[in-house]
């Protein structure tokens, strides 16, 4: 099974061309460290409540990248709240989308391409190998979404990291997504990792325009 | 008002929580008493399964829950979902203030039925 990371991750492949997409580029950097957490929290390894976040089990989980995370968390004990963490493991600038795209490659799933663009620019693409994984994932995005069933754990989780990342509309059209906002946010709203993690990229956002205002 | 079990889910200790299941008229209630974190939540969500897989209208009465963590969250909105599944009417009821906060937080009024009081 692929970790929600991959999972999210795997969904911003370009099914045509290998390309990766984005529409977000540093609100994807939060939403990839969401993606870890909830990977965590799905092992038993950390809980949350409405602030704050904890180890429960510290026996590593044999994932190297989650196993760091948590050896990182276990070192920091002055680090309590879920905002605090995402900020943290997001200023660390671990290429968590490399390292899930070398799984996904070591799993099959994808293959490397490096290429030349006008014989200096190097351009990298994933292309699928598998297609079956993204398939999966996109039509468990649709499911979620688009019934008012109540979705599995997972799924919720992957809503709300897709959505972060800007993915939705890879996998809906926009009239879809526009007659599913409501539930798409009832689902966003519902894991604190997500909540804190939208609150992350909403400081990010308000901090830059700042910024932007400076200069002009 | 007959209560139907008064033991813990899982004899032999090891409890993170306590729960009573008693029926009320149509639905069966159960009581759950103590913290639904990360520890317990296998074991509520157990419960709770239980209780969905046997009887037609079930409420979870949280009037003795502590505290409730995203762990224990998700447990409860599992439950909610193999109920949903089989066409089984659930609840959660009762709920103190401490763990309604945390409720309405994660806005599970749009996915759960949420009563103040218990149904019955």
């Amino acid at each position: 099974m692929l970790t929600m990371l991959e999972e999210v991750v795997l969904l911003a492949v370009d099914e045509q061309t290998g390309g990766l997409r984005s529409t977000r580029e540093f609100g994807t950097a939060y939403a990839l460290v969401g993606a870890l957490f909830f990977d965590l929290a799905l092992a038993r390894k950390i809980d949350t409540d409405t602030e704050t976040i904890h180890i429960v089990d510290r026996e590593p989980t044999g994932n190297a990248m989650l196993d760091r995370v948590m050896a990182g968390m276990a070192d920091k004990p002055q680090l309590t709240t879920v905002r605090d963490w995402i900020e943290e493991i997001f200023l660390r600038r671990d290429d968590l989308e490399g390292e899930a795209l070398g799984s996904l490659i070591g799993q099959g799933v994808l293959r490397h391409e490096k290429t030349k663009r006008l014989w200096i620019i190097d351009v990298e693409r994933f292309p699928i190998v598998n297609n079956r994984p993204q398939r999966y994932v996109k039509a468990r995005l649709a499911q979620a979404i688009l019934t008012d069933d109540i979705p599995d754990t997972r799924d919720i989780m992957l809503v709300s990291i897709a959505e972060q990342c800007g993915l939705l509309s890879y996998v809906l059209s926009d009239t879809q997504l526009n007659s599913r906002q409501q539930r798409i946010q009832t689902l966003c709203n519902l894991e604190t990792i997500s909540r804190k993690v939208s609150d992350a990229i909403a400081g990010l956002d308000a901090s830059r325009q700042q910024s932007i205002g400076k200069i002009v | 008002m007959e209560p139907d079990s008064d033991a813990p889910a899982h004899p032999g200790g090891g409890d993170m929580i306590e729960s009573k299941e008693e029926t009320r008229g149509a639905w069966v209630v159960v009581a759950v008493k103590g913290r639904a974190d990360a520890e317990a939540a296998d074991q509520l969500e157990a419960t709770l399964r239980a209780a969905v897989g046997q009887h037609s209208k079930v409420a979870a009465d949280f009037s003795a829950l502590d505290y409730i963590s995203s762990a224990g969250l998700r447990a409860v909105l599992q439950a909610a979902r193999t109920a949903q599944m089989t066409a089984v009417e659930f609840a959660v009821c009762g709920m103190s203030a401490s763990v309604k906060k945390v409720f309405d937080m994660s806005g599970m009024h749009h996915v759960l039925t949420i009563h103040g009081e218990l149904p019955c």
